[in-house]
């Protein structure tokens, strides 16, 4: 009889049949199928009465899930809309409408073994958290040290990756968190090397600078639901205020950003260089690698960035803003470590950043969810989907341009909470590159939010 | 790297006096900033970089130093309790935007502590990666910093590789063990050298990189041969296009690194406890640890040992706790075998599918049970032997040889034509040429018997009297070896008086 099972994150074909979905493999002397075609190959056989053993899954015991989450109407309807598309689909939701309660509810529903992928520890740590309140099971853990199966699993993109050849054929339901992840060309082979036939993606942000978010239909299923911020603005999240404040450098601070830009601008003169898209700049990028003068320039650039984003200006404003909200909850972002930590220094604030230790963070976040801290300042750690309990004020100093990490930082300070007004503001330097990049990161988000400026 | 018509080399770091003065010159500085913060040594490398040295390169350097190092928190208290203390003062009597309320707020924490005011300052950020201090180096050898960078470059373009093969002239089990293990697939051909080329199982649907990592582990192991070869394909990220990378030790072994390995420690006892036994016998075989392997199709079995005697190898393969499908892929390789090999098998582990193979001919299984029993190994090499033995009789009847040279030595000879000695010795001593007298380990033309015969006459002639010794020298000087069975075959005896051969006499045997 045929025998089908796994091999390292592919199904292996041997005996006197083959597949439209597999392919002949010299090496091993059977066919090899992509395990995200299990499904396909399985109904082959069954169409085709052709009696094969089935050696492909190897799933944790099954325990018993008791969910207690109640959905609002719109998750309710998302989850419909994902059951009708063959339980997979991507769903599109903005930051804070609640998408992992979805995906909680879809296991219950499943009740099947079940891996959640995330970008992130912290991620890892909120989604065990919850797994345990809404689902009352222990939720096991691969990645950061850890590496317990159990039937529900979190794992990072990146051990799920790496795992793959050992846990491809562990569980039939995945949950990518953070979707837009699974485009990348290394990622996706977590798509293509699981057997798993239940799919679901979960993303604010579903489309990709780079266009790959076209593969995610052929990897999860197709985006089957969408609603904006503005459908949830008022409604389940908090209104917020959006104001953009211009700090001018100061004389010093002019002669060195003067300096160090003309450089680099004087170097993309002389090699007609024009640098348009981030592709374009990409490509510079690529050159200064083994060109030393457009190096020079390179770093030249950065200099004159930091000057810009480290203003000694903007952090007297800083200094305004903190005692004008003084009894607000407040969250500081900027782009640069070392800025994070002469804030932290000198206002003497709790900071969060790619070092803090995991122990710490956890209790900053514990802290500042309980009021105990009212203010937090982190450079891009927080980029994605961590929970942080419910600011009220967003102070940005300095960003990168692009599109994606403005929404989801707007949207962390957009937790609902009665009559409350979130504000969002942004501290940033006069006759500088930043205003260029404040503007390309407002193109996209454009209407709902009222703009106080 | 560069990169030219489709080729990709990396730019190795050559034993240049200048390359060599910058590893020193880092070496020196790792050396002379223990007990130094980790951003001094940064901006030391920043130095470097500013005086034109190419920047990548002082900061691989850099890093690889820095995996000889340990970096230590230098704080009194642990900076997280430090901090937790300012934060929460600090949210008690609020942010303090002017400088004055900070310092109030680090003395009073400062006083709850214990410290010194400017001793919080200094703590409260003690663990950042570039606050570390220095407390340990081991430094490397100047040349051994280059070549350690030269093998980490090449590890670093093999990330990127979706393919690659290799030669080597050793480390096969290790080599083998490590391919499976990291998850590879691996296939064998043969050209002017034995192949192994190495992707894995998705390389089957689509170019990936995803194997590149693992290739990259394997590198370490095949340049610690003295031999090797590598072809590898790599997926150059920035064109997408594929290009070739080749190595090879004439050209590259004096750039890398060799890994120190350790010997292969014998991996079960049984294996341990048979090649023990063996030596201890003189069976006239020589055991050999990790042969080359054995091809079997498109895949190789890395036996245990091979047993060599005058040309004929049999590979000796222990299958000794293993499971099903171990030994069932076993089975199936071995189908395929060309070769002849001995199979040890456990007694508790013999099946169905593994007695089958008992019919063909290249394999024999003995069975045994805790000890290998060594009698029947003996005895089924014995019999190999005897088998190719008559075969080279055969074979050496059929040739027929003609001797010109007046001294023919078995072993020589044996080794000229590709036979064993016992095959020659069989052939030659039972009916030696005409012209010719047979001795245990030569042929010795009649014509010169009978040249050493007058010169010994003559000597006798002459002094009247001549020792062992003194005949042994004329003999050997006649370019003939076993000086007794000569002085017998001419009809001398020798009369001992002890046991130098100084005082032993040789005398013309009276003819009767």
């Amino acid at each position: 009889m045929p025998r089908l099972w796994f091999d390292k994150g592919t199904l292996l074909l041997k005996g006197e049949v083959g597949t439209p979905y597999g392919k002949w493999d010299p090496r091993s002397g059977c066919y090899r199928i992509k395990a995200s075609h299990y499904r396909d190959a399985v109904d082959y056989f069954k169409e085709s009465k052709i009696r094969y053993e089935d050696d492909v899954l190897n799933l944790p015991p099954l325990e018993q899930v008791k969910s207690n989450v109640e959905l609002r109407t719109y998750q309710n309807k998302a989850l419909d809309n994902w059951c009708r598309a063959g339980y997979r689909g991507v769903l599109v939701l903005p930051t804070a409408a609640g998408k992992t309660f979805i995906a909680l509810k879809a296991i219950d529903f499943l009740k099947t073994q079940t891996l959640i992928i995330v970008p992130t520890l912290d991620l890892i740590d909120q989604w065990r958290k919850r797994v345990k309140e809404c689902l009352g099971v222990e939720a096991g853990v691969v990645g950061g040290g850890e590496n317990v199966v159990r039937m529900v699993t979190v794992s990072t993109y990146d051990s799920a990756y790496s795992q793959a050849p050992q846990l491809g054929n562990r569980f039939l339901f995945l949950v990518f968190d953070e979707v837009h992840h699974l485009a990348s060309p290394g990622y996706m082979q977590i798509g293509e090397m699981y057997v798993a036939p239940y799919r679901m993606g979960l993303t604010a942000t579903y489309e990709r600078s780079d266009q790959r978010h076209a593969l995610l239909p052929l990897l999860v299923g197709d985006p089957v639901y969408s609603i904006n911020i503005e459908e949830l603005t008022g409604k389940h999240l908090a209104p917020y205020t959006y104001e953009k404040v211009s700090v001018e450098l100061t004389p010093d601070e002019q002669v060195t950003y003067h300096a160090q830009m003309s450089v680099f601008k004087n170097f993309l003169r002389e090699r007609k260089i024009v640098l348009k898209s981030p592709s374009d700049f990409q490509q510079f990028i690529m050159t200064t690698g083994r060109d030393p003068r457009a190096r020079e320039a390179l770093l030249a650039r950065n200099k004159a960035l930091k000057v810009a984003v480290n203003s000694e200006v903007k952090l007297n404003l800083l200094a305004e803003k903190l005692e004008e909200y003084k009894n607000e909850k407040i969250l500081i972002f900027t782009l640069y470590n070392d800025l994070v930590y002469s804030i932290s220094r000198r206002f003497l604030i709790p900071a969060i950043t790619y070092q803090t230790p995991r122990e710490e963070r956890r209790e900053i976040f514990a802290n500042f969810g309980s009021g105990k801290y009212k203010v937090v300042v982190t450079s891009q750690v927080l980029d994605e989907g961590v929970d942080v309990p419910d600011a009220s004020v967003g102070l940005i100093l300095g960003g990168t341009g692009s599109t994606r990490e403005y929404v989801q930082r707007l949207g962390r300070l957009l937790r609902k909470k009665e009559g409350k007004t979130a504000k969002l503001v942004e501290i940033i330097s006069k006759e500088t590159v930043e205003v260029g990049i404040s503007r390309r990161r407002h193109a996209k988000t454009g209407g709902g939010c009222i703009v106080a400026s | 790297m560069w990169k030219r018509k489709g080729e990709i080399q990396p730019r190795y770091a050559k034993l240049s006096p200048d390359n060599l003065k910058v590893a020193e010159f880092l070496i020196e500085a790792y050396k002379g900033h223990v007990g130094a913060k980790k951003k001094v040594l940064k901006a030391l490398c920043a130095d470097l970089e500013n005086q034109g040295h190419e920047y990548r390169f002082v900061r691989a350097l850099a890093l690889l130093l820095g995996r000889r190092s340990t970096f230590v928190c230098n704080s009194k208290v642990n900076p997280v309790d430090l901090r937790r203390k300012i934060f929460e003062a600090a949210e008690k009597t609020g942010l303090p935007t002017t400088s004055m309320k900070r310092q109030r707020i680090l003395e009073f924490v400062a006083s709850e502590m214990g410290l010194a005011t400017e001793s919080v300052e200094e703590y409260l950020y003690a663990d950042l990666d570039d606050e570390l201090v220095l407390e340990k180096f081991n430094p490397p050898a100047t040349v051994e910093l280059l070549e350690q960078y030269n093998l980490s470059l090449t590890q670093t373009l093999l990330f990127d590789s979706t393919e690659l093969s290799f030669t080597a002239s050793g480390n096969w089990q290790r080599l083998f063990y490590s391919v499976k293990k990291l998850g590879l697939i691996y296939e064998v051909y043969r050209d002017s050298g034995f192949w192994v080329k190495i992707d894995g199982p998705v390389s089957l649907f689509k170019l990936t990189k995803r194997y590149g990592t693992s290739m990259a582990k394997l590198l370490p192991i095949i340049v610690a041969n003295p031999e090797w070869t590598i072809n590898a394909k790599i997926l150059w990220k920035y064109t997408n296009e594929i290009c070739n990378f080749k190595m090879e030790s004439r050209k590259h072994g004096s750039l890398l690194k060799k890994a120190n390995l350790q010997p292969v420690v014998y991996d079960s006892a049984p294996e341990q406890s048979f090649a023990s036994q063996f030596q201890a016998v003189k069976s006239g075989w020589t055991l050999k640890r990790e042969p080359e392997p054995v091809p079997a199709g498109n895949k190789v079995i890395v036996p245990d040992f091979s047993l060599e005697r005058g040309g004929l190898n049999i590979y000796v393969e222990i299958v000794g706790f293993w499971t099903e499908d171990y030994l069932l892929r076993k089975a199936e390789k071995l189908k395929q075998v060309e070769a002849k090999m001995l199979l040890l098998v456990d007694e508790a582990l013999a099946c169905e599918k593994l007695t089958a193979l008992e019919k063909r001919p290249q394999l024999y299984f003995v069975y045994y049970h805790d000890k290998i029993p060594l009698a029947p190994i003996l005895r089924y090499l014995e019999q190999a032997f005897e088998e190719v033995k008559a075969k080279e009789v055969k074979f050496l009847e059929s040739l027929s040889v003609r001797f010109t040279e007046p001294v023919v030595v078995y072993d020589e000879f044996a080794e000229r034509i590709g036979v064993s000695r016992e095959a020659v010795k069989a052939v030659l001593c039972v009916s030696p040429p005409s012209g010719y007298v047979a001795f245990p380990n030569l042929l010795v033309s009649k014509e010169k018997l009978s040249h050493i015969d007058t010169r010994i006459g003559d000597h006798l002639l002459k002094s009247g009297k001549l020792s062992l010794t003194e005949a042994t020298r004329i003999i050997e000087a006649e370019g003939v070896s076993d000086a007794s069975n000569v002085l017998a075959t001419l009809g001398y005896k020798t009369c001992w008086r002890g046991i130098n051969s100084e005082q032993a006499e040789v005398s013309k045997r009276s003819v009767a």
